[in-house]
């Protein structure tokens, strides 16, 4: 047996106290899905298996599993596992509670109630599994872990059978122009090219260039230099066009990690940490975002590229200028 | 007054110099193949709020890297917000007095997608084990101990 599979075995044995008061709280709330606590373990085993032990080179401790199961959402997996093992109380209570709204969601983004349907119709398909792999039927529902909703879940999937359906519908297109079409979507950016002629023309362009490339490097390295969950709120904001109130949505939830990253230096998260996340709160994160990339901005010009105050300043007015023409960002590359 | 001013307008510089690049830095991208995406389990457990950190860090990681995930969470957050703004109680089915089986509810969708011929009939396949345990419970009313 692996050492991984052997740690596992260990974790879950420090935590069949919590896995089994979980199993039997499930039980009482549906009787008669007839889930064995052998299949809810192995699908929370599996879960951990993927997800949760890769997710970090630190070891896991039986009190991070012990939490973990508790915060799952357990009747909704629970149900997920009874349909996937293909029990009809368990269908019957899915279609009951979650049809009406996976036909609304699909309503809302498909573009005819003829796609809408055909969606719906492929998604149940999809979830009750027409392939059969060594004997054992195929269900989507098997790749839902519990970890978010089961509604949530369901809308993601239907989100992008939706996408499917448009692809399906369009020849060489990609992935990412299609999903611009569902929803909202960012705007694609231009180049051009600063014309050159003339002697003194020449010159001003190759001191220009030196400048722009120094402005270039120095605003990527300042970037990178961030958090990655500061990069992601600049991220989101900037190349995605989300609002603030949108991202405070996103972090709104008191567990969010987002928000306890951005939080844990704030005093006021010390006061309330379970204080609502306004619009102005997220304006804040940004703004500290901003202070520390400037600061940093200027401190690669002038200490690694050698630039003056005021050719840092010449810089700026550069990149300000070229974000008509584009051309101090030609030949960008992600970094 | 006049220092808040030059600080306001160094932060609109450099928010106007970020935005262009991070627009660029976005579209300029490279596309990982489909397998390289995060599933759609994790992007709803991310979106809800439902990872740890210790599960968060690689998806923050990702999603600084992947534009088309990060497009896709927040296609998902304006989707949810969208449908919580609705804030209308999904009404209940008419229930009727037996439980409609889900070999009907499903062969009503097979027949509609494969057309109505024999071999489109639907027949649910209950597990042996399942079956037995099954039968002895569905008229039970007390949790199972």
């Amino acid at each position: 047996m692996s050492s991984n599979g052997s740690q596992l075995d260990e974790l879950f044995a420090a935590a069949d106290t919590e896995i089994t008061a979980v199993y039997d709280r499930c039980c009482e709330n549906a009787p008669n899905f007839g889930v064995r606590k052998e299949c809810f373990i192995e699908s929370v085993r599996r879960t951990v298996e993927k997800y949760v032990l890769p997710a970090s080179e630190l070891p896991l401790t039986s009190q991070q599993v012990v939490d973990f199961v508790s915060q799952l959402q357990s009747d909704d997996l629970f149900m997920a596992i009874g349909c996937a093992r293909g029990s009809e109380r368990a269908w019957w209570e899915f279609d009951q509670q979650h049809r009406a709204y996976m036909e609304r969601v699909a309503r809302h983004l498909a573009k005819t109630d003829v796609d809408a349907q055909e969606v719906i119709d492929q998604v149940y398909v999809e979830l009750y599994g027409t392939k059969v792999v060594d004997g054992e039927r195929q269900s989507k529902f098997a790749t839902y872990s519990g970890r978010g909703s089961l509604r949530g879940w369901l809308r993601t999937v239907i989100w992008h059978s939706i996408v499917d359906l448009h692809r399906a519908g369009h020849d060489e297109v990609s992935l990412d122009e299609l999903t611009e079409n569902v929803g909202e979507g960012a705007a694609q950016a231009g180049f051009a090219e600063s014309p050159v002629g003339g002697e003194d023309a020449m010159i001003d362009h190759l001191t220009r260039e030196r400048y722009r490339k120094a402005t270039l490097t120095a605003i990527g390295n300042a970037f990178s230099s961030l958090e990655p969950h500061e990069k992601l709120l600049l991220l989101y904001y900037h190349a995605h066009g989300m609002k603030l109130r949108e991202i405070a949505a996103l972090v709104q939830d008191e567990s969010s990690p987002l928000r306890g990253w951005f939080q844990r230096k704030s005093a006021a998260r010390e006061k309330d940490p379970s204080t609502r996340i306004h619009e102005s709160t997220v304006m804040r994160w940004l703004e500290k975002s901003y202070a520390r990339v400037l600061e940093l901005f200027r401190q690669e010009l002038v200490s690694v590229h050698g630039l003056k105050p005021e050719e840092v300043e010449i810089c700026m007015d550069l990149a300000l200028q070229d974000l008509a023409g584009g051309s101090i960002y030609q030949n960008l590359s992600a970094t | 007054m006049a220092n808040t001013q030059l600080n306001n307008i160094e932060n609109t510089r450099i928010q106007a110099v970020l935005a262009r690049y991070l627009e660029l830095r976005s579209s300029g991208q490279d596309r990982a193949d489909l397998n390289g995406h995060l599933d759609e389990d994790t992007i709803n457990a991310f979106t809800e709020s439902r990872l740890d950190e210790r599960q968060s860090a690689p998806v923050v990681n990702h999603l600084v890297d992947c534009s088309f995930c990060r497009h896709r969470t927040v296609e998902l957050v304006r989707l949810t917000m969208f449908f919580d703004a609705q804030d209308e109680p999904v009404a209940a089915r008419e229930t009727a007095s037996e439980p409609v089986s889900v070999s009907s509810v499903l062969s009503g969708i097979l027949s509609r997608i494969f057309g109505s011929g024999d071999a489109a009939v639907f027949a649910h396949e209950e597990r042996p084990d399942d079956e037995e345990k099954s039968d002895p419970e569905a008229d039970e009313e007390e949790p199972r101990s």
